[in-house]
């Protein structure tokens, strides 16, 4: 049996040897041909031996969906059915409105770009758009693309003790589809799954559920059981086919090193912030995990996806339908916008003043746009036709609007932009060639976005 | 205008094949198998009309099977150019007649009859099979498209030509008639959008010089003519070959014929719209040319004016296993049969069989749900009779436990849990469902008892099953879902787009529902009582909305039910739901029974049963269905064919050629325990029990086993990151066996698993008080967590490590830690992690 270890030098396997991050039994074991396990050695030697890019991204996806003409795509010439309550306000770039319930994202207009002709054409429910803006596909024939975190995982590894894609502060539930979001690796294989964090980092006593062990169990028998462990499983040949056993002991990998890596503890242990700095994020969810984000990219993460709401049904998120148990435009002003703006106002601010922001993209997606009409209920529905993404960071130039919708918000108007592209633009800001491809089932190339698509050039030109 | 049906009698077929087998038998050289033989699809056919075409794949027969298209080295020739034409694969007619083709590769040749007639004809497209299939396959009418509920740009089509009147409305009443221009078919919207004349959103569909533009505008120029209620209408698709053996690489062009009611067959490939079934066995283009990509089975699903057929494609894995090895394979129940036929076809061989120890463990963890005590253990394993595992078997359908895991699976489908009943109902309908569980109830028995239930909700269980669900269209859809396999939610809003579901058949089914009421509300599940009276009511109906009336009450596809007869109606849907002709219940119960055992179902995911997501094995499927219909739904017996079989006891090592099957059973596929087994397994090594507490925070009887609860909400860090179901959906897909770093991290730096090693009681305790010595703790460590003996070298190994320790007698406190380390590395080794 073969093991390749980060330092790209194999190992036979007699005697016991930490097994490093990714260990390779019978070739058809895992059904990888010698050129992929050679592409793997490769890669796994490359991410050691060169100096890395440094860059990193922060995904914040708004499930649920924002009202774009409430928010970033204001159309106050619009009749008052469609323009809604809310007045523009002018922000730190003139190219730039907002409407009044985003004062601190209006702050910092001169770091973000808005794309407002983002469009698709599946289905108006929650999780195609899932699928759409964090995979760029929708998943059909049984494939499951991978989340742009995961597939990053796959192609560069880890650049620290921590695992290279976390998720706060769990991964999407229940939106009403019954479909997958594509926050995991999909056909890439549990392995590169993202670590969701489980916890809310805005409770007091925070910390990450067993990230540690009980005080009774220090170092040294934390040592002690890991050798055990190694004696007692013998290398059972009825486990080499099984993709679960072989997860499972790449997880006990991924475990111990998180755990034993000072570095690794730190990132996650928030009572290290000023108070004052965990204030200016706001004491909730939302605003922890931002900070949290920042905290984790410092500490050498990849990748951190944000999901602002993780269900539609048990909190008030944007999905602002107006009749219950969804809340309305009101709603959404009072409860949503302000700790969303003062969160991400905290973020940006912080990534810049530290010089992080340069590779740093930090976008923020959301499934669908929401109708120009005002309903009965004084809310808005699911729209996919239009709606609105915006960039920060990772080489985007700020202050800057790409493509526009119609005078009601309810069409792109010029330069329409769809999901595939969204994800292009991730992959370029994270240095990922786009023509690069993945493993997919049954060992074919899959690129990493379909053939033509391209990152929003207009976000990066000089 | 009748035309003949002309299609490959079996006589003509063998006719045929005779021809080429004989051809070949005195052609052929020392290169070629004399099995082989050629055949032409669709098999013989008529062109009636200017307009015919039909596409040809000349097809390899190897005896009876399908094995591949032959395309580049096969000449195809037509013995009368003037009669018909071959071009590109294409048969074109030219001139009435009669003619053959004729097809040749090397010494093999085979031939079709061809019959051309009606050339003088003039053709005229139909809106209802040529217009329509434009509009399905350009994709105009597709959900993403116009097809939308409120269309696009103001122009809407129903979704997949579902209303043809409707849509004959649309294209010829609306837009000031702009949509079709008679006189000047060119410039009709209908051709100008698609064809990108004039900007369109969609893009370009077609081209002006395709067929489908040339469809569209002879139509609007012979005066756009609707649909008639003459019109033949469609009945059926044929796709060619229906089954057939690929290679890896291969390509396979499909071909689909469309029969209509009036015997008229016509050749439908270039309108069909293709899908491939499982992607990491093939993929199939527009034009329904199939890419063999992987070993496997895998299909394609065909689909035409809201018809679909399948096409099933099997790869076999490379390698080559000699036939001795499937003859000599161990048969036990019917199942092997059907499973090694399946194994020999595919070119997998089959792993050895397990160990007794093996079998042991897995036996016990599949039928009952916990692991055998030390005693049991060593019983099993030291006993010499032939018969010892069949004997096991009926030992383990026999115990108490039984009842326990199944009431607790069956708990699962149903969605007892206190997140959505108050405690008087969920110990109701726990309690009935361990009464029906213990008594071995039929499973049929037990489904009509719960879709035809009356009464309170605190004295009759199942009349819970009315309280989780109050409205009809969720009675409906929890119905078809966990009791036949099928999602029918979408057919709500419309017809279901994958499926034959209509929205008529879904009000229907839905109408059968609609007279359920209850007395008393019972709160909801946060307060109140939760009683309720369910009852059904003699009149009342559900209005479709889409026609603001309601659809006779009628299951799916089965009989309607007169409106005005006043019985209960799920009384005559519960007739049809259990009856054995129903060709989904007994395939629903089989899969769910069969994944229990072997980890993954015939079908995946286990509830969707749709026609387009065929079986792995559909002969063993039809075949253990029939047996549990043979055996009037007694799961048991179904549960002993299984265990008794040769395949369910086969090794999970694999042998060189089956290490990539992850369908076909030819080894046990290794899998995590369940979470609630999980956490008993580890209460019962330890010796130490876990306490559980209900919604009143009042602890359940000591020693209750998480399979014991009658309730999911229970609160239970452990069950809820190893995957426990939420009881919140019917969905399979609730429960996760699959591994995930919070259950790591719980293993390692967790209360729960630490909390066990730590307590004060328990075999740790007792090998302590005991002064056992490390040979006989080793021993029961490895009898008590993994059920077997260790090897001489395990136990060196680990006796050598324990060894000076334990002969200490000063330190106490490093005896002890040690003990606990060794207990936990056990514990969190594969091997007491998974079933194998």
């Amino acid at each position: 049996m073969l093991r390749i270890t980060d330092h790209g030098s194999a190992h036979t396997c007699d005697g016991i040897l930490r097994r490093d991050f990714l260990e390779i039994g019978s070739l058809s074991a895992i059904g990888l041909t010698l050129p992929q396990l050679l592409a793997a050695q490769a890669r796994a030697a490359e991410s050691s031996s060169q100096p890395d890019d440094g860059r990193s991204a922060i995904m914040i996806f708004n499930l649920g969906a924002p009202s774009q003409i409430d928010t970033f795509d204001p159309k106050p010439d619009a009749a008052a059915e469609i323009r809604g309550p809310f007045q523009p306000i002018t922000t730190r770039s003139a190219d730039i409105q907002l409407t009044e319930i985003l004062p601190h994202h209006a702050q910092h207009a001169d770091k973000f770009s808005l794309v407002r002709s983002c469009f698709h054409t599946a289905a108006a429910v929650h999780d195609t758009g899932h699928q759409m803006l964090q995979t760029g596909r929708l998943f059909t024939g049984g494939l499951n693309t991978p989340h742009v975190g995961c597939a990053l995982a796959y192609l560069k590894g880890r650049r620290s003790d921590l695992p290279p894609h976390v998720i706060l502060p769990e991964p999407m539930g229940r939106t009403g589809g019954n479909l997958p979001h594509g926050q995991d690796a999909g056909f890439l294989g549990k392995a590169f799954d993202p670590l969701a964090l489980m916890a809310d980092p805005s409770k007091p006593n925070f910390k990450v559920p067993d990230l540690l062990p009980p005080e009774q169990i220090g170092d040294v028998r934390l040592d002690r059981r890991r050798k055990l462990k190694s004696l007692v499983e013998e290398s059972m040949q009825r486990f080499e086919s099984s993709q679960n056993a072989k997860l499972l002991e790449s997880n006990f990998e991924t475990a111990y090193r998180i755990m034993t890596s000072p570095q690794a503890r730190d990132a996650f242990d928030l009572s290290k912030e000023p108070p004052a700095i965990r204030e200016k994020y706001g004491m909730n969810r939302f605003g922890q995990c931002c900070l949290l984000a920042r905290r984790l990219i410092e500490a050498g993460v990849r990748f951190v996806t944000i999901n602002t709401f993780i269900t539609v049904f048990d909190e008030i998120t944007w999905d602002i339908h107006g009749s219950k148990p969804f809340t309305s435009i009101e709603g959404m002003k009072n409860i949503v916008a302000p700790m969303y703006d003062q969160a991400y106002g905290a973020l940006l601010e912080e990534l810049h003043e530290r010089g992080m922001l340069q590779r740093t993209l930090v976008c923020n997606l959301a499934e669908f746009g929401r109708t120009p009409r005002v309903n009965p209920a004084g809310g808005r529905d699911h729209w996919p036709q239009c709606f609105t993404c915006y960039f920060a960071g990772g080489g985007v130039q700020g202050g800057r609007v790409i493509g526009r919708s119609d005078p009601i918000g309810g069409y792109p108007a010029e330069r329409p932009v769809e999901p595939s592209e969204v994800v292009a633009t991730i992959y370029h800001a994270l240095g990922i060639d786009l023509e690069t491809t993945l493993s997919g089932p049954a060992g074919r190339p899959f690129p990493v976005v379909d053939f033509g698509k391209h990152e929003i050039k207009e976000l990066f030109q000089a | 205008m009748t035309n003949q049906r002309y299609f490959a009698t079996p006589a003509l077929v063998l006719a045929v094949m005779l021809a080429a087998v004989s051809g070949a038998v005195a052609e052929s050289g020392p290169a070629e198998s004399s099995d082989e033989s050629l055949r032409i699809l669709p098999g013989d056919f008529a062109l009636t009309h200017p307009e015919s075409r039909q596409r040809i794949v000349v097809e390899k027969l190897r005896g009876e099977q399908f094995v591949g298209e032959v395309r580049d080295e096969c000449q195809l020739q037509s013995s009368d150019e003037s009669v018909v034409k071959i071009a590109s694969g294409v048969a074109i007619p030219v001139g009435n007649g009669r003619a053959t083709i004729s097809a040749r590769e090397g010494q093999r040749k085979a031939s079709v009859a061809v019959s051309v007639s009606g050339q003088e004809n003039e053709h005229v497209w139909s809106f209802r099979n040529h217009v329509e299939s434009v509009l399905s396959k350009c994709g105009c009418n597709s959900g993403a498209c116009h097809g939308a509920r409120a269309g696009k740009n103001g122009f809407r089509l129903t979704l997949f030509g579902f209303d043809l009147d409707a849509d004959y409305s649309y294209l010829t009443r609306q837009a000031i008639g702009r949509r079709i221009v008679p006189a000047d078919p060119g410039r009709s919207l209908l051709l100008t959008k698609p064809t990108g004349t004039i900007p369109h959103k969609g893009g370009i569909r077609f081209e002006p010089d395709s067929l489908e533009y040339r469809v569209l505008a002879e139509w609007i120029a012979a005066g756009a003519p609707g649909p008639r209620p003459d019109d033949r209408v469609i009945e059926r698709l044929e796709v060619f070959p229906k089954y057939s053996q690929q290679q890896l690489g291969g390509r396979q062009q499909l071909l689909v014929q469309a029969h209509f009611s009036d015997g008229y067959v016509e050749d439908v490939t270039r309108w069909a719209k293709y899908t491939t079934v499982n992607s990491s066995v093939a993929s199939v283009s527009d034009s329904g040319e199939v890419q063999i990509a992987g070993s496997g089975e895998g299909g394609a699903k065909v689909w035409y004016l809201n018809l679909s057929e399948l096409a099933f494609l099997s790869v076999p894995y490379p390698g080559m296993v000699a036939p001795e090895v499937y003859a000599q394979a161990d048969r036990r129940t019917f199942i092997d049969e059907h499973l090694l036929r399946k194994l020999q076809s595919l070119n997998l061989p089959p792993a050895a069989r397990a160990d007794d120890a093996t079998f042991l463990r897995r036996a016990f963890l599949d039928t009952v749900g916990i692991l055998p005590t030390v005693d049991e253990t060593v019983r099993f394993l030291c006993d010499n009779d032939a018969d010892k595992r069949e004997r096991l078997v009926e030992s383990l359908l026999a115990r108490p436990e039984f009842v326990d895991y199944w009431a607790y699976r069956w708990s699962d489908l149903l969605l007892i849990t206190g997140d959505h009943l108050r405690p008087k109902a969920v110990e109701t309908y726990y309690q009935w469902l361990r009464t029906k569980v213990a008594a071995n109830t039929p499973w049929d028995q037990l489904v009509r008892e719960i879709i035809t239930a009356s009464g309170s909700t605190h004295e009759y269980g199942p009349a819970n099953f009315f309280a989780l669900h109050q409205d009809p269209e969720t009675m409906a859809e929890t119905t078809a879902q966990a009791f036949l396999g099928l999602s029918i939610n979408c057919a709500r809003c419309h017809n279901h787009p994958l499926e034959k579901w209509t929205n008529d058949q879904y009000y229907g089914f839905a109408n059968l529902f609609s007279r359920v009421r209850s007395k008393g509300w019972g709160g909801d599940y946060r307060s109140g009582d939760g009683l309720r009276v369910v009852f059904s009511d003699t009149q009342g109906e559900l209005l479709q909305p889409s026609k603001g009336k309601p659809q006779p009450p009628r299951p799916l596809d089965g009989q309607p039910i007169p409106f005005e007869r006043t019985t209960d109606r799920r009384i005559e849907l519960a007739d049809w739901l259990t009856s054995s002709a129903n060709p989904y219940f007994a395939r629903s119960i089989t899969n769910r029974i069969w994944a229990n055992f072997f980890g993954v179902g015939l079908v995946e995911k286990v509830d969707d049963m749709r026609i387009t997501n065929p079986a792995s094995n559909e002969s063993l499927l039809a075949a253990a269905s029939q047996f549990l219909v043979d055996h009037q739904f007694d799961l048991k017996e179904l549960m002993r064919a299984i265990l008794n079989s040769a395949a369910y006891q086969r090794s999970s090592e694999s042998v060189p050629g089956n290490a990539s099957d992850d369908r076909f059973y030819s080894r046990y596929y290794p899998r995590r325990l369940k979470a609630e087994i999980l956490l008993d397994a580890m209460s019962a090594a330890t010796g130490v029990p876990t306490e559980f507490k209900n919604a009143e925070n009042k602890p359940y009887a000591a020693e209750t086993r998480a399979l014991q609860l009658p309730d999911a909400s229970v609160d239970s860090y452990f069950l809820k990151t190893f995957g426990r179901p939420e009881r919140l959906i019917t969905c399979d897909c609730e429960r996760s066996d699959e591994p995930s770093m919070p259950q790591v991290l719980h293993l390692l730096n967790g209360t729960t698993l630490n909390g066990k090693l730590q307590a004060s009681n328990g075999r740790i305790h007792t090998w302590l008080e005991s002064a056992a010595g490390p040979e006989s703790i080793v021993k029961e460590l490895y009898l008590a967590a993994l059920s077997r003996y260790p090897t001489p070298e395990e136990e060196l190994r680990l006796t050598s490590v324990l060894a000076g320790a334990l002969a200490d007698p000063a330190n106490a406190n490093e005896r002890r830690q040690l003990l606990e380390d060794l207990v936990w590395s056990v514990l969190s080794s594969r091997e007491f992690l998974f079933n194998h």
